[in-house]
């Protein structure tokens, strides 16, 4: 008699035993599973809720796959990529850089969670993330090689984090700390529970809405493919926080979803923010970032928090005010040194102003004078007017330029440690920073390479320096291309 | 020859913090001139103040390093 399902999958999913030749502690190192380190015993009741068996995985998958690998087939014969507004070209050209082998990354943390996770069931789980993270590669790998005829820059997707551009450096930062040095226990609580649940909704389903009003409807169906693993394995980090609270480790939970947020708040900003309120088309902005934050992020995180007793975050208050401005401020940073980036920038037009004003009332007071000045600057003095040529100060911290600042409000802040003065954007950064001192100290920023001489200071130098050919490779603004002479060889004498 | 240094300015007004190598004999007041020429809105800086990170007025007569500003510090300059 054939077994049911549910009859052998325990078997399968828990197959932990007692060691007697090796101590447990060295099977699961605390430098590698986590801290605090609890016996296996603690860890027995491990239970993701959605359970997956091989077979099930495989033949989910290959369903996905053939779905993604159909609509590419099929829209591949009508000339897709020509049709796509060009904002929007410009979105797909960000995200593809920034995501694709993060995935990558984000596969060697799923393999270390399948090596060192306490329970069994929690190793299974991980295995089979770290397939669905090698397809999350391997996806935006190949739709990016897919769109290279119709645009050269799309190579980035596979080259952003083999440069030193400084929107790679930010996110490189985050995804060393977040998914490639951390052990098992600090993986499932910032990995799976916060970046996974908590904020990849907005990249992967808030974007595939806007993707289908774009018409780019294999873009779409691959982000919601993806969309789907991520919910699934996404779960582990449940179960592995229940643990730590239920063992006395509270403390250190918040603490790693207090960091995580904060972390991950600044990076969703810059790679989802600023491209959904100013790349989009405006025909397919479904809704503001701040409504999608609010909608796919917040309420579900509010939710998820309140399951396990955990406080909000303590800089909540000021994460809540940052919705308003903070990617506004990123976005007239990225326009203003578009020169270092891959991708085009828009200065928003006048139907788009409007948008931005019903969409954040303090828009139209703090940011359209800025832009208004801007585009008078474009008309009577050319394109190099609009370009901005002191060196920003970067957060020692995030990585990014310090941007966070508005009318009557500067929250950048320093710390000095034994003799070296750091720049923080904001306090949390400089308290993220203060909680691991050891592990940040000595990382160097794109500007104190610059000050010490390691780095190039001048513009060409420093194009070289971070892998973009200017001007062919550079970001432009988006409507306005390139002064003509731009493109002029430069005269010899 | 002063020491050459670097300090992190922020105009109140504008969206970015900038670095400014400078002398470290500098007045504040041509600090500030010399960040707000830099900003969105260079036009006229007929009325402000310079404060640092700890909030403390900054006199603009002085230098920088007389202000107690030195390499790597902060300083905000307010219009109005």
């Amino acid at each position: 008699m054939a077994l049911r399902r549910d009859d052998w999958l325990d078997v399968a999913r828990k197959v932990d035993w007692t060691y007697r030749y090796v101590d447990e502690r060295e099977v699961f190192p605390e430098s590698m599973s986590g801290t605090p380190w609890f016996p296996q015993q603690a860890w027995k009741e491990w239970n993701e809720v959605y359970r997956t068996t091989y077979r099930e995985y495989v033949r989910n998958q290959r369903a996905k796959d053939d779905a993604v690998m159909g609509a590419r087939s099929a829209l591949s014969k009508i000339g897709i990529f020509e049709q796509l507004d060009s904002g929007w070209m410009q979105l797909v050209k960000f995200h593809q850089g920034t995501f694709a082998l993060a995935e990558y990354a984000a596969v060697v943390a799923e393999q270390r969670m399948a090596r060192f996770g306490r329970d069994s069931a929690w190793r299974t789980m991980a295995t089979l993330g770290a397939l669905d993270e090698t397809r999350h590669g391997q996806i935006p790998l190949l739709l990016g090689h897919d769109m290279l005829p119709f645009d050269g820059n799309f190579d980035w997707t596979h080259k952003a984090y083999h440069t030193n551009e400084w929107v790679m450096i930010a996110a490189r930062h985050l995804f060393d700390d977040m998914f490639l040095a951390a052990s098992a226990v600090d993986l499932a609580v910032q990995l799976n529970f916060v970046f996974e649940t908590g904020f990849t909704n907005i990249q992967f389903m808030a974007m595939a809405a806007m993707a289908d009003g774009a018409s780019h409807h294999l873009f779409e169906k691959a982000l919601a493919s993806i969309q789907t693993d991520e919910a699934r394995h996404g779960q582990i980090g449940h179960p592995v926080l229940r643990t730590l609270i239920e063992n006395g480790a509270k403390e250190h939970a918040q603490y790693l979803v207090d960091k995580m947020w904060w972390r991950s708040w600044r990076l969703f900003l810059a790679l989802t923010g600023s491209p959904t309120d100013y790349l989009v088309p405006l025909s397919a902005r479904r809704r503001s970032f701040k409504e999608f934050m609010q909608e796919w992020v917040i309420e579900q995180f509010t939710k998820n928090i309140a399951e396990f007793s955990l406080s909000r975050p303590w800089f909540w208050d000021l994460f809540v005010e940052e919705l308003e401005y903070a990617h506004h401020s990123f976005q007239l940073g990225l326009y203003s040194y578009r020169t270092t980036l891959w991708f085009d920038v828009a200065m928003p037009d006048e139907q788009e102003r409007r948008w931005l004003s019903e969409k954040y009332p303090s828009w139209n007071d703090t940011y359209a004078p800025i832009w208004d000045k801007l585009e008078r600057r474009w008309q009577h003095q050319g394109e190099g007017s609009t370009l901005e040529y002191a060196l920003p100060a970067v957060c020692n911290l995030c990585q990014l330029p310090t941007l966070f600042l508005r009318p009557g409000k500067n929250t950048a802040c320093t710390r000095e440690v034994g003799g070296r003065k750091y720049l923080f954007c904001s306090e949390p950064c400089r308290w993220i920073f203060d909680q691991e001192f050891s592990r940040f100290a000595g990382h160097t920023s794109v500007i104190d390479r610059i000050m010490a001489g390691v780095t190039p200071g001048n513009l060409p130098d420093l194009h070289e320096w971070m892998g973009l050919k200017a001007p062919t490779e550079t970001g432009k603004d988006l409507r306005r291309g390139l002064d003509r002479w731009r493109l002029e060889p430069v005269p010899k004498i | 020859m002063p020491p050459v240094i670097h300090l992190f300015g922020f105009v109140s007004d504008d969206f970015l913090g900038r670095v400014l190598v400078t002398p470290s004999d500098q007045t504040i007041g041509r600090l500030a001139e010399q960040l707000v020429s830099w900003g969105w809105n260079p036009e006229a800086l007929d009325r402000y103040r310079v404060t640092n990170e700890a909030g403390a007025v900054l006199d603009p007569a002085l230098t920088i390093a007389q202000a107690g500003l030195s390499s790597g510090d902060l300083f905000t300059v307010h219009r109005g």
